[in-house]
C-alpha cells in the first residue's frame, strides 16, 4: 500500500524541471496570462496606454509602501505599523500645509523624518527590548492610530487644501508621466539598487538569510534590522503623503487598508524568481498582479467584494503553488 | 580534597536473582554511521550500574533505544527474563523504566504536584482530575525523596536540584524499577550533589535499580558496584570489585591497545604571543581560563563536549561578554563588544554548527565568501556599489586555491558537500589574513579526503604566521594537527600538553581530570 503511494509520488526529472520553473516563474506567467486574457475579453477598454498608465498610477502608492515593507521582511521581521503610520502621515501633512501654512517641501521633509523616527522606534523595540516584531509593530501602529485621531480630533481635514499640494500626486512630469509613477520608479529602483547592488545590501540579505551566521561573520545585525524598519517607515510616510494629496484631504484611517495590499504584494513577490525569498523586484510583480486583477474586474463591473476575494485567493494560490512546486521539485 | 561522600560497601549484585534488564548485542546504524556495533549489559534489581565512555561511544543511542525512541537493528532486550520490544516511550514506562535526562523535564508555569504528575495517568472523579486524592498519594513519595517545597507551590524559582528531585519523584510515582540518570550532577553544586548521592543509594536499597551515566569518574567509583564501558559503539569492559578503579576505567575508555599514530605535527619555532587571555570567566561554562596564543602555532583545545570550549571561543570572538577576566591582542587590551569588533581587530571564527551558524545555504558561494570581505568588493569610495566581477573573481580564486568542488561561484552553498561547505566557511576569513583564526570542530561531518585537505590548509595558515586555535572532540584530530594542546574540563584548563606529550591518550586522560581536585593539589 505505502509502496504504491511512494512510487506514485516519484517524479520524472522532466516533471521536476517543469515544477521548478513554475515555482519560480509562476507568478510572472500568471501576470502575463491575466493581461492577455483581459486584453482578449475587453480589447477596447483594457489594453490601452491610458488604462495601463491609470493602473500603474493607482498602484504606485501601494508599490511604494510594499517596497518599504520588503526591506523589513528581507531582514526577517514584519512591520504591521505601516498602514496606520501612513494614515497618520496623511493627516499630519494636510494639517501642516493647511493649518500651519508650512511650505510643502518642508512639510514633506518633516513627515518623512517622522516616518524614519517611527521605524527607529519599531527597530529599537524589536532589537533592543527584544519584543517580537508582530507585537511591537502592531502596538506602535495602534498608538499611531490614536495619535491620528488626537491630531485631527476625529474630523477629516478637507477645506483649504492648496492646489500645489494636490499637484504632488495628481501632477504629471516628463512626457506627461504621472508623478506617482515617477516617485514609485525612483523608490523601487533605489531600494533594488540598495539591496542587490551595494555592500550594505549584502549585509541586509545576510541578516535575512541567517541572522546567527551574519552576526558571526561580523555583521551588526541589530543595526541592519533597525535600518529595515526605518526604510519601511519612510516609505509608509511617502505613501501617506501622496494619498493625502490624491484625496485632497487628511482622514484618520485613509491608508489603513494599504497594510493588507502591501503584505499581499510582498508575499506574492516571495514566490517570484527566487525560492521563497523576499526581494524588491518580486514585490513589484506582486503589486502588479493585484493592480491588474482589480482593474480587470472593475472593467467587467465585478462587485467590490469579488476584488477582495480575488486578492486573497491569488495570494494563497500563488504562494502555495510556488511552495508546493519547490518541495515536489526537490523530492 | 574533602571526601564528598564515604564509600559504602557496594551492594553486590546478587547472582541468584534474575537481572531486571538484559541487553544483548544491540546494534544500531543511522544512515551510514554505525552508532552501536554490539553492546551488552545487564542490570540487577536495586543495582547502581555505572555507564561511561567518550563522546560518540554510543551511550546516548543505547539510552534512546531503552527509552523506545530508537529501535535497534539487531540484538535482544529482556526485562525480568522476558524478551521485549520497546516500540514506544509509553512501552518503556510500562516496563518500569524511567529516564532523567541532562535537560530536566519540567514546565515552569505549573505547580510541584502538576510537574510530578506530568504525563502520568491521573485519578479522576466525575471526569475531573482529582488533585486532592493525587496529592494524598504523592505526598509520602515526595517526603521520601526530600522535596521541601509544598506540592501546590509553583516550580518557579526552585533550584536545579529540586527540579531533579521532582523528576525522581515522577519516576517513583510511575513505579519505576530502573531509573536511568544521564549526567545527573552536571549542573549541581557540591552539596546538592551529595544529597543526590544519598537519594540514589536510598533508591537502590529499596530495590530500584539505577543506570548512572557520568563523565565524573570519582562519582562513578563511589556510587556504582559495577561499571560498563562503551567505546566506539561496543561494550568493551565491565568492571566490578577490585578491578573497578580509576586507571582501569581510563584505560578502558581510551582503549589501551590503540597505539598513537606518529605525530605529524612537530613543534616548530613559534612567534610572539598574539593573543592572551587571563582569568576569563563566564559562569557557569568558562571559569578562570588563561591562555597564550603564539603567532605561527596551532593550539588545540581538547576536552569533553560541554567542557566549555565552544563558550571560550565565543568569548574570544566577542560573541558573548565575559563576567570577568582580561584579553589582550597584539599587546593591546582587547574587549570586543561584538563579533564585528573582533573581526575588525583581526579575528576569524569558524563555528561548530556550520549550517546553522556560518553559512547562508540558499546563497551563492560568492555571497558566502564576500560577506566578510565587503570592504574589498566595493567599486570605490566614490561609487559605493558592489563590484560583482571582483566578487566573482575573488570567489573563483578561493574555489581554485581551496579546491572547492562546485560548478562555479554562483552555486548555492546548500548544494555542496560538508567538506566543501567547511572550506567556504574557512575561505571567508582567509581573504582577510586574520591574526587569529579559531576553528570549532573543523572536520565534523566531513569526509576523510576533505579532512586531510582542511588539516593541510590549517597547517599552511600557521606556517604563514597566523595564530590558529582548534577545538576538537575527535580523539585523533588534535595530535595530528596541533603543536600544543590545552585540555579543558568543566570550564577550566586542566592540562597543557606540548611536543611529544600530545597524544590521543593523554588528551582523553586529562579530559577526565576533576578540576576541583586539581585546584586542591596546586593551590593558586
Amino acid at each position: 500500500m505505502s509502496d504504491v503511494a511512494i512510487s506514485a509520488r516519484r517524479l520524472s526529472p522532466g516533471t521536476k524541471a517543469v515544477l521548478g520553473i513554475f515555482a519560480r516563474y509562476g507568478t510572472i506567467i500568471g501576470l502575463l496570462a491575466m493581461i492577455v486574457t483581459f486584453s482578449i475579453l475587453s480589447p477596447h477598454a483594457f489594453p490601452t496606454v491610458n488604462n495601463f498608465t491609470n493602473v500603474l498610477n493607482q498602484a504606485s502608492l501601494a508599490m511604494i509602501i510594499a517596497g518599504g515593507l520588503t526591506l523589513a521582511v528581507v531582514v526577517g521581521e514584519l512591520d504591521l505599523s505601516i498602514g496606520f503610520a501612513a494614515s497618520l502621515h496623511g493627516i499630519l501633512i494636510t494639517g501642516l500645509v493647511v493649518h500651519d501654512k508650512l511650505p510643502i517641501p518642508l512639510a514633506v521633509v518633516i513627515v518623512i523624518a517622522l516616518g524614519a523616527v517611527i521605524g527607529l522606534v519599531n527597530g529599537f523595540i524589536v532589537t533592543k527590548v527584544k519584543v517580537n516584531s508582530v507585537i511591537a509593530t502592531l502596538g506602535v501602529g495602534t498608538i499611531l492610530t490614536g495619535l491620528a485621531f488626537a491630531y485631527s480630533a476625529g474630523v477629516p481635514i478637507v477645506a483649504g487644501v492648496p492646489e500645489a499640494f494636490l499637484q504632488l500626486s495628481l501632477g504629471r512630469w516628463l512626457f506627461g508621466i504621472p508623478n506617482n509613477i515617477i516617485v514609485m520608479i525612483l523608490v523601487l529602483g533605489g531600494l533594488w539598487l540598495l539591496v542587490e547592488r551595494t555592500p550594505l545590501g549584502q549585509e541586509i540579505q545576510a541578516v535575512g538569510g541567517n541572522a546567527v551566521a551574519a552576526r558571526l561573520a561580523g555583521v551588526n545585525v541589530d543595526r541592519i534590522k533597525i535600518l529595515g524598519f526605518v526604510i519601511s517607515g519612510m516609505c509608509a510616510a511617502l505613501t501617506g503623503i501622496l494619498l493625502a494629496s490624491r484625496l485632497g484631504s487628511g482622514t484618520a484611517s485613509a491608508a489603513d487598508s494599504y497594510l493588507l495590499t502591501a503584505f499581499a504584494a510582498v508575499f506574492l513577490g516571495s514566490a517570484t524568481l527566487r525560492d521563497g525569498e523576499f526581494h524588491v523586484l518580486g514585490t513589484l510583480v506582486g503589486a502588479l498582479i493585484i493592480a491588474f486583477g482589480f482593474n480587470g474586474l472593475n472593467i467587467f463591473g465585478a462587485p467590490t467584494f469579488s476584488q477582495y476575494v480575488l486578492q486573497g485567493a491569488i495570494l494563497i494560490i500563488a504562494v502555495g503553488m510556488a511552495s508546493l512546486g519547490r518541495s515536489l521539485a526537490e523530492r | 580534597m574533602q571526601t564528598a561522600f564515604t564509600r559504602g560497601a557496594p551492594q553486590q549484585a546478587a547472582p541468584m536473582t534474575t537481572p531486571f534488564l538484559v541487553a544483548h548485542d544491540i546494534a544500531k546504524a543511522f544512515g551510514g554511521a554505525q552508532a552501536l556495533k554490539g553492546v551488552s549489559l545487564d542490570i540487577a534489581p536495586g543495582e547502581i550500574h555505572g555507564l561511561v565512555g567518550a563522546n560518540g561511544a554510543g551511550k546516548s543511542t543505547f539510552i534512546r533505544i531503552l527509552a523506545g525512541l530508537n529501535h535497534p537493528d539487531a540484538g535482544r532486550i529482556e526485562i525480568d527474563g522476558h524478551s521485549q520490544q520497546i516500540a514506544t516511550p509509553q512501552r518503556a514506562t510500562e516496563l518500569g523504566m524511567s529516564f532523567i535526562h541532562q535537560e530536566l523535564a519540567f514546565v515552569p508555569g505549573m505547580t510541584v504536584l502538576q510537574n510530578i504528575m506530568l504525563g502520568v495517568p491521573k485519578k479522576s472523579r466525575f471526569g475531573l482530575t482529582d488533585w486532592r486524592a493525587i496529592a494524598r498519594d504523592v505526598a509520602p513519595i515526595a517526603r521520601r525523596v526530600g522535596i521541601s517545597a509544598p506540592l501546590n507551590a509553583s516550580v518557579k524559582g526552585l533550584s536545579t536540584a529540586e527540579i531533579w528531585l521532582i523528576n525522581i519523584c515522577r519516576a517513583l510515582v510511575r513505579k519505576a524499577r530502573l531509573i536511568v540518570m544521564d549526567e545527573p550532577t552536571a549542573s549541581l553544586a557540591a552539596s546538592e550533589a551529595e544529597r543526590l548521592f544519598a537519594i540514589v543509594r536510598d533508591l537502590s536499597a529499596s530495590g530500584v535499580a539505577v543506570l548512572y551515566i557520568s563523565h565524573r569518574l570519582d562519582e562513578i567509583l563511589n556510587l556504582c558496584s559495577r561499571v560498563s564501558v562503551f567505546r566506539d559503539g561496543r561494550s568493551v569492559a565491565e568492571l566490578a570489585g577490585k578491578g573497578l578503579n580509576r586507571p582501569a576505567l581510563v584505560e578502558a575508555i581510551v582503549g589501551g591497545t590503540i597505539r598513537d599514530l606518529q605525530r605529524t605535527a612537530t613543534a616548530r619555532p613559534r612567534g610572539d604571543v598574539v593573543m592572551e587571555a587571563s582569568n576569563l570567566t563566564r559562569a557557569p561554562k568558562v571559569r578562570g581560563v588563561s591562555l597564550k596564543l603564539h603567532a605561527g602555532e596551532v593550539l588545540g583545545i581538547g576536552g569533553l563536549v560541554g567542557a566549555g570550549r565552544t563558550e571560550l571561543a565565543r568569548l574570544l570572538f566577542g560573541a558573548d561578554r565575559p563576567d570577568s577576566g582580561e584579553m589582550r591582542l597584539a599587546d593591546r587590551p582587547y574587549q570586543p563588544a561584538s563579533p564585528a569588533g573582533a573581526v575588525r581587530a583581526g579575528l576569524g571564527l569558524i563555528p561548530e554548527e556550520r549550517r546553522a551558524e556560518a553559512l547562508f545555504l540558499s546563497k551563492s558561494i560568492a555571497f558566502n565568501l564576500g560577506i566578510a570581505n565587503l570592504d574589498k568588493i566595493v567599486h570605490s569610495r566614490y561609487l559605493p556599489l558592489l563590484n560583482r566581477s571582483a566578487r566573482t573573481a575573488m570567489a573563483g580564486e578561493m574555489i581554485r586555491s581551496l579546491s572547492i568542488k562546485a560548478r562555479n561561484a554562483s552555486t548555492p552553498v546548500g548544494r555542496l558537500s560538508g567538506g566543501n561547505q567547511q572550506k567556504v566557511a574557512i575561505g571567508r576569513w582567509l581573504q582577510r589574513t586574520p591574526k587569529v583564526l579559531i576553528l570549532d570542530e573543523p572536520t565534523r561531518g566531513v569526509d576523510i579526503g576533505a579532512r586531510g585537505e582542511i588539516h593541510r590548509l590549517i597547517r599552511q595558515q600557521a606556517e604563514s604566521g597566523m595564530a590558529v586555535l582548534v577545538i576538537s572532540s575527535e580523539p585523533d584530530e588534535l595530535p595530528d594537527l596541533c603543536d600544543r594542546v590545552l585540555v579543558m574540563a568543566e570550564g577550566r584548563i586542566v592540562r597543557e600538553l606540548t611536543g611529544q606529550a600530545v597524544s590521543r591518550k593523554a588528551i582523553v586522560e586529562a579530559s577526565y581530570v576533576d578540576p576541583q581536585a586539581l585546584m586542591e593539589d596546586h593551590p593558586a
